[in-house]
């Protein structure tokens, strides 16, 4: 297990999770959306760099996730 | 300047350390480089008649404008449900009229103009609505014609103006008379429970919102919003 911290907007929460927990899995995480309240079409960032979904997070990591733009109108 | 260190070093070894500073003539590239994403917020820096004053956030390569509402205007088609006016945005037979609702105590609602210098103009590269709660918070309202990002499909307008206050001015007046349509729509259960409004014998009055405003909405947070100035 891992401790990681996500924000959203002014909210934010420290949590543990598996050791090959990826950005994709934070952002598919329905644990993660009822606490912070972030939709399906979202980006993570870290230092405000936009993260692979596929990449598995660093332990002690924080993610902030910003809502991301439609592909289409 | 130079000065000298003799360090003690743990094995009982002396060490010699020079340390030489100067002042360096830092260029203005790097000092724009170093600078590049912030931004500074200034309040109250113009007034836009009809809708009020209108902060500014300024980046080194665009600014970003919040003007704080007090109503949304609601050209739109609407039915009578149970003697509550609501939305239609997809319907193509009920009735059209341009009601304005007013925002009520307890919602903010920003809308926000994202202006670039260009070498004898300003362009508007974007219009957004915003609602905020009392912490900043940011939601997306539900209304069609708004991206994931509260990103307004405003339709076409002159964007390019002689200034930023034409800039603003141009967006809110198009944002004034644009007509509300079903694109980008979600659900209309949660405009219908949000833009109610009563008839009277001369006009239409704003209801308030049924149920916590918040849940009709949906959270969003953009580097963007962060610049918002409320």
């Amino acid at each position: 297990m891992k401790t990681i911290t996500v924000k959203y907007g002014v909210d934010q929460i420290t949590k543990q999770v598996e050791d090959d927990f990826t950005f994709g899995d934070l952002q598919d995480s329905d644990q993660f959306k009822a606490a912070l309240g972030f939709g399906d079409n979202t980006k993570a960032l870290v230092d405000g760099i936009e993260q692979n979904r596929e990449t598995v997070i660093p332990a002690g990591t924080t993610v902030r996730i910003e809502t991301a733009a439609n592909t289409k109108a | 300047m130079e000065k000298t260190e003799i360090i003690l070093q743990s094995d009982g070894s002396f060490v010699e350390r020079l340390v030489s500073e100067r002042t360096l003539n830092v260029g203005q590239s790097v000092l724009d480089t170093l600078t590049e994403n912030l931004t500074r917020p200034i309040r109250n820096v113009f007034n836009i008649p009809g809708w009020g004053l209108v902060h500014a956030n300024v980046g080194l390569h665009d600014t970003l404008w919040s003007v704080p509402i007090d109503r949304i205007p609601l050209h739109a088609r609407f039915r009578l449900i149970n003697q509550v006016l609501v939305p239609m945005f997809a319907s193509s037979t009920d009735i059209e009229m341009p009601l304005v609702w007013k925002v009520p105590a307890g919602v903010k609602v920003v809308f926000v103009v994202n202006t670039k210098q260009e070498d004898d103009f300003v362009s508007v590269e974007g219009n957004w609505l915003f609602a905020c709660d009392a912490d900043k918070r940011g939601y997306r309202l539900p209304l069609p014609n708004l991206h994931d990002d509260c990103r307004i499909c405003t339709g076409q307008f002159e964007g390019d103006q002689e200034n930023a206050f034409e800039c603003v001015k141009a967006s809110l007046e198009q944002f004034g008379k644009s007509k509300w349509n079903a694109d980008l729509m979600r659900t209309s259960e949660q405009s219908q429970k949000f833009f109610r409004f009563q008839p009277t014998k001369e006009t239409f009055e704003t209801l308030p919102i049924q149920g916590e405003w918040t849940a009709l909405c949906n959270k969003v947070s953009t580097a963007l919003y962060e610049r918002v100035v409320v």
